[in-house]
């Protein structure tokens, strides 16, 4: 009998000794669980409030001058989009970040339309009123890099709330003051999807913009 | 065995052997076909069907069918992951049990081998055809699915826990070095064990498996058991691979697993197959979708292909068992 137990009692042994030194689980306190569980969630919103003013505000003089991009854009877009673009590993658009001033030459509940270039009364860039969605501010000026975030859902939290901060702190004020003749003096973002209809006004998510 | 039969058996590797030598010739994929790279892919694409195939096959030698597979992958990577990344929380005691790989890895397996059991228990106990008990097993276990994930992915699992799908050992993916360890593993216990003997008796003839004494029911939830396991396992290679557990995982995936079985040369009516032949039934599935896609075949297409391919298999099956007789 005690024989036939033996083999049965190595293999325990072993068994107990393999989950000794490689243990299946461990039992934490549920709080202190939920404690580290918090630290250690990525939090979007306070993420993109830290990175909009310690990162974000102090870059923007980096931005490429709209007197130089716009016409470079008309000049040659492929050329343009070669010397000032970035995009996001394989993908087709792509994103500009530039800062100008223009005069409004038209305001609606969508946008305000910019002319940049002295005496020009065409719309060479528009600024947008009202909800944003898209990737411009998070893609446009290279402070962030995907890699950093292997859970692509909070990079695209990241996108999601800068665009919110946008929306309460950049635009409730534009819509207030913007008159057509005011000046704009303004910097930010803008996404290019299709050239078609992108670039021509060029479609900028503003970061800072400031009535004159 | 005459040299009809050893034809017969050989079928498989001369259809593979055919498609491998078409594709290193022809001219829009000879450059890329046979490259280290291509090879390597096309092994790591079958490694998922391949661990589900093994348990299909048992539960097909049995004279079977398990439907459910594609959506017990599902739940077994969900299982796992969700252990893993979130813990299990108890609440009435006050304390959360957190999860390291490996405890995650046996849970998932125990998962699919859990919801296998079920599947046995209910071809065996309530005596409904395999076919509805695992039917009904696809619906539980997308369900069980969705809602130990609500429904949404479970992502960022960290480099220790891809390290089995996305790792890789002397250039070879860890999701093929164990593909085909579990191949190896059931060929032998499959040829070489009493059990794995059974099943052969039980599918070729079941009433004289049981008037041989053998437990036929004991030996189908064996069968059903181990294939609910096997697909916890393709369950984590998939997540592991994908850095993700999907719910909706392993759609279909049930029918690429038993059209690898059945091109490989297992009778559907049980008894009669191996392990082996489905290694190269998944093989010739993994060739040709690989070989589709370098020669530029629209997916539309691809599908039915692959289905033609099946009826061939069978057909070619059925035209020399009846030549036997």
């Amino acid at each position: 009998m005690m024989r036939r137990a033996i083999p049965f009692i190595v293999l325990i042994g072993l068994a107990g000794g393999i989950l000794w030194f490689f243990p299946l689980f461990s039992v934490v306190p549920l709080k202190r669980a939920q404690e580290e569980k918090a630290a250690a969630t990525f939090n979007p919103q306070k993420f993109a409030e830290t990175f909009w003013t310690d990162k974000l505000l102090p870059y923007l003089d980096k931005a490429v001058p709209a007197e130089t991009l716009l016409p470079a854009i008309q000049h040659d877009p492929a050329d343009a989009k070669k010397r000032f673009a970035r995009s996001l590993g394989m993908s087709d658009s792509y994103t500009y970040f530039l800062s100008g001033t223009g005069r409004v030459i038209a305001v609606s509940d969508d946008e305000i339309s910019l002319a940049i270039t002295a005496g020009s009364t065409n719309a060479e860039v528009s600024l947008p009123m009202g909800m944003l969605f898209g990737n411009a501010i998070r893609d446009g000026t290279g402070l962030l890099d995907v890699n950093a975030y292997p859970n692509s859902q909070d990079f695209n939290n990241i996108a999601n709330e800068l665009n919110h901060l946008v929306e309460t702190r950049v635009l409730p004020g534009l819509k207030e003051r913007a008159t057509v003749g005011a000046t704009i003096h303004f910097a930010g973002c803008a996404e290019v999807d299709d050239e078609s209809t992108d670039l021509k006004p060029l479609h900028v998510v503003p970061i800072q913009a400031e009535v004159k | 065995m005459n040299s009809k039969e050893m034809l017969k058996r050989l079928q498989p590797l001369i259809a593979l052997a055919a498609m491998v030598i078409a594709l290193s010739v022809i001219p829009e994929t000879h450059s890329t076909f046979l490259t280290f790279s291509n090879v390597r892919n096309i092994l790591l694409q079958i490694s998922v069907n391949l661990s589900l195939s093994i348990g299909m096959t048992l539960v097909i030698l049995t004279g079977g069918i398990d439907l459910s597979v594609g959506a017990i992958l599902a739940f077994g990577g969900a299982f796992a992951a969700g252990l893993f990344k979130n813990g299990l929380s108890l609440s009435l005691f006050g304390v959360q049990v957190q999860f390291t790989v490996l405890g995650a890895v046996i849970a998932g397996i125990l998962a699919g081998a859990t919801l296998g059991l079920h599947n046995g228990l209910v071809i065996t106990r309530l005596r409904l055809p395999p076919f509805v008990a695992t039917l009904a097993m696809l619906c539980i276990a997308r369900c069980f699915a969705m809602l130990w994930t609500n429904g949404h992915p479970v992502s960022a699992l960290g480099e220790h826990f891809d390290f089995m799908g996305a790792g890789s050992f002397i250039g070879i993916p860890m999701a093929v070095w164990i593909s085909v360890a579990l191949a190896i593993l059931f060929q032998i216990f499959s040829k070489r064990t009493p059990l794995g003997r059974y099943i052969y008796a039980v599918g070729g003839s079941e009433k004289a498996a049981k008037f041989a004494g053998l437990n036929v029911n004991n030996i189908k939830l064996w069968v059903y058991t181990l294939a609910g396991a096997l697909a916890g396992v393709a369950g984590l290679i998939q997540t592991a691979r994908l850095d993700t557990a999907e719910p909706n995982a392993g759609l279909g995936y049930e029918l690429d697993s038993i059209a690898a079985v059945v091109i490989g040369g297992t009778s559907l009516s049980g008894g009669r197959g191996s392990i082996f032949g489905t290694i190269l039934g998944c093989l010739i599935i993994g060739v040709l979708n690989n070989g589709l896609v370098l020669l530029g075949v629209s997916p539309f297409w691809q599908l039915g292909i692959k289905g033609y391919v099946i009826i061939a298999a069978v057909a070619i099956d059925n035209l020399s068992s009846r030549k036997k007789e």
